[in-house]
């Protein structure tokens, strides 16, 4: 015969005290980067949404895109938090190295340098997912595309971030020419083109992410410098 | 050895036999040579003033500060060497920031005076230290009301109504033995600071200096900050006109 | 010292019958410290709800109720949750009150530090916002958060600053912020209310802030209609005494009465 239970609680919520949630010291805030590299130049892209970890939109207006040097930008997804801190870490430590120097580091130390930052926190890692992009000391354009805690590739094209399983295949068939039967030119395009796709691109990343959308920032390196445009994407 | 002190000056922790500690007066020595502070408490606040000596005429107006902030309603004014009242003002910062963590309420101020007093007195025991070779006026305004103390290298710690230190200490003791200190209001006393600290000014042996004022009162919303320029002048013209008269 | 073995009581977590009692006396897993006897806030007790506010055309408002609650509990119903910092800064805070008492503790000392530096400048609302973001951020790396997220607001050399932060050190600027509920139920209401109308006075601005604390207070359980209001704009920085929400007449008891009596 069962016991006759003397309490007025159900048994399971008994056994577990209620928790108001336990502590998360991660958040993914969620945005879309992605850059496309060409023979001289650089064209990086990324949304400005901020959401909350779940549904809610905290901003529509945070930068995701960050200027290095001249010849160099930071495009970071992820925790916000994690980024900031990132961000100001080699803003000062690339500071340090422009006084020590007397230049500014060169846009593949740089790619270095972030890989070995992040994997100096192997262990309680930067929740970011960053891209490099920039112009090397030849003025040839590169992007460095990473994981969070260092892993890097060279490469010409890559995304990261939340919406970057929809924006690969893009650019794996249009940049790269991948699965096309005919293939006109050498593949070089110009800067404009390259401009004009990377903002399809990331709008179609914000028609099917929820976490892409807002504004985006389309940024172009190239010898001349680095160039800012703000570009609109569907606000739902 | 010279005859000054006879070998008992070589250690603060060395009497002479006469009961004196040389090093201590030594320090007040530094003192008497420092430019001429003057303090007046009042019913409602407190006057910190001071004859600041200026060394050169390449040094910016302003530089050099005499008087600082402690904590929100307390500031001290420093005659002597500046290197040393640097020490004591860090100190005091440190305790006042101390007593509100755990006490939760601004430190009084005559707490704050005995504490250092008493890192002052510590400096006088020991061989491997030196006097501080500064006096320093501590001002504020606390549950207790205004509150004016004198802090000297010995690590006494005394309460006043009015007080000077340095070079014309004694000709500013003598002025202020004339003020009213229950009638007059803070306004009024930095009038009478700014007149005393002209008055005993020596043209001869020092010839420029530029006048810092500090107050706290009522009327600064218990705030210790230095007099804001309308009043400071007004203050100062003052002090010129009543030296002018005193000339003719 | 260790404390493992001691079990915080929180209203609604009490067992009063079952055998849990004499399972207390075991280390439970739940609280396990991270490292040594140290305790870390792994959850907050003392909590306070919402805080919302919103950019008018020449400052900034916020809102926010005065409960501070004990689980489920209504435990302190007149407390300030927002304090100013020097002359320019407010900063509200939702969550644990006691983590945000230690925050004010160590913004004050920054403050007054700056005020004994007396170098002609001082700390403006964004400097103050950006400290306290570093410092949260600190904490939460510490594996030890500080449970607040804080609504800073500010007025400065003719600019209005509005900003957040929340316990991993999430922050950001924007012309609306909400956190708790208010995310939930004041955002949508705030946005729409700023796009119908972009450059709303002070008085709309308010208006628009009670408004919003109404509706929590009718769906937040954890809310109550006790408010203050707090304005950083051209005339300085200001935080109202507490103002009684109008709400629902629920006394309709009686009423009910008269009326079936009437007919």
């Amino acid at each position: 015969m069962e016991t006759l239970k003397l309490s007025a609680l159900p048994e399971q919520s008994k056994q577990q005290p209620i928790n108001h949630g336990r502590f998360e010291a991660y958040v993914d805030n969620g945005g879309t980067v992605m850059a496309v590299a060409g023979k001289d130049y650089c064209v990086i892209a990324g949304d400005t949404r901020m959401s909350d970890g779940g549904y809610g939109i905290q901003t529509r207006h945070y930068t995701k895109v960050f200027q290095l040097t001249n010849k160099c930008v930071l495009a970071t997804s992820g925790m916000q938090a994690d980024t900031i801190a990132l961000q100001k870490r080699l803003k000062l430590m690339l500071e340090t190295y422009q006084k020590e120097h007397g230049k500014p580091m060169s846009t593949p130390a740089i790619a270095q340098f972030l890989s070995n930052t992040l994997y100096y926190k192997r262990f309680f890692p930067y929740y970011t997912f960053n891209l490099v992009a920039g112009v090397d000391e030849k003025g040839e354009g590169w992007i460095w595309t990473y994981d969070a805690v260092g892993s890097h590739e060279r490469v010409k094209y890559s995304s990261q971030g939340s919406g970057n399983q929809l924006v690969i295949p893009l650019l794996d068939n249009q940049v790269a020419k991948r699965n096309q039967q005919i293939i006109q030119g050498n593949g070089d395009v110009s800067c404009d083109q390259v401009v004009s796709f990377v903002k399809d691109a990331i709008t179609s990343a914000g028609e099917r992410d929820i976490y892409t959308g807002d504004f985006a920032d389309i940024v172009v390196v190239d010898k001349d410098g680095v160039r800012w445009e703000k570009f609109e994407l569907k606000l739902d | 050895m010279s005859s000054v002190g006879s070998g008992y000056d070589l250690y603060v922790s060395t009497y002479s036999p006469d009961g004196k500690l040389f090093q201590v007066e030594y320090a007040n020595k530094a003192v008497e040579n420092s430019g001429t502070l003057v303090a007046i408490k009042t019913k409602d606040g407190v006057v910190i003033g001071i004859e600041k000596l200026v060394p050169s005429k390449m040094l910016c107006h302003g530089s050099n500060r005499r008087i600082h902030h402690i904590d929100t309603h307390i500031g001290v004014g420093v005659s002597g060497f500046l290197a040393d009242a640097r020490q004591l003002i860090t100190r005091a910062r440190s305790e006042a920031k101390q007593y509100r963590q755990v006490y939760g309420q601004p430190i009084p101020i005559k707490v704050l005076s005995q504490r250092i007093a008493s890192y002052n007195h510590v400096h006088t025991l020991y061989g491997s230290v030196r006097p501080f070779g500064c006096s320093i006026a501590i001002s504020g305004i606390d549950q207790y009301g205004p509150q004016l103390y004198m802090i000297e290298p010995s690590g006494s710690c005394i309460g006043y109504f009015g007080s000077s230190l340095g070079k014309g200490k004694q000709a500013a003791k003598n002025e202020l033995e004339k003020v009213k200190f229950s009638e007059i209001t803070t306004r009024e006393a930095i009038k009478e600071v700014a007149r005393i600290i002209y008055s005993v000014h020596d043209e001869v042996k020092d010839k420029d200096f530029e006048l810092e004022l500090g107050w706290i009162s009522n009327e600064t919303n218990g705030v210790h900050q230095l007099v804001p320029k309308d009043i400071f002048d007004e203050a100062e013209a003052y002090a010129k006109q009543a030296l002018e008269e005193a000339n003719m | 010292m260790s404390f493992e073995h001691i079990n915080f009581p929180v209203f609604g977590q009490v067992d009063y019958f079952g055998k849990q009692s004499q399972q207390q006396l075991q280390p439970q897993q739940q609280y396990t410290p991270s490292h040594g006897g140290k305790k870390n806030t792994l959850d907050p007790i003392v909590t306070g709800t919402s805080i919302i506010a919103i950019k008018y055309d020449k400052g900034v408002v916020m809102g926010s109720d005065m409960l501070l609650s004990y689980g489920s509990l209504a435990r302190f119903n007149s407390i300030q949750r927002m304090t100013k910092f020097g002359g320019n800064t407010i900063i509200g805070a939702s969550g644990e009150y006691s983590d945000f008492q230690s925050i004010t503790t160590t913004l004050n000392e920054l403050v007054t530090d700056d005020h004994c530096m007396d170098d002609g400048s001082r700390l403006s609302p964004e400097e103050i916002w950006n400290y306290l973001a570093r410092i949260l951020y600190n904490q939460r790396n510490k594996g030890n958060p500080l449970w607040n997220t804080c609504v800073v607001i500010g007025y400065q050399g003719g600019k209005s600053f509005l900003g957040k932060v929340d316990l991993v050190g999430t922050c950001f600027k924007e012309d609306i912020v909400t956190c708790g509920y208010g995310s939930h139920i004041a955002l949508p209401l705030l946005r729409k209310a700023r796009d119908d109308n972009p450059n709303m006075n002070l008085e709309q601005a308010k208006k628009l802030i009670e408004d919003c604390l109404r509706v929590l207070f009718y769906r937040d359980a954890r809310s109550s209609k006790k408010i203050q209001i707090a304005v950083a704009g051209e005339q300085g920085i200001d935080i109202s005494g507490p103002i009684e929400l109008e709400t629902y007449n629920w006394n309709s008891g009686e009423a009910a009465v008269k009326n079936f009596s009437q007919v």
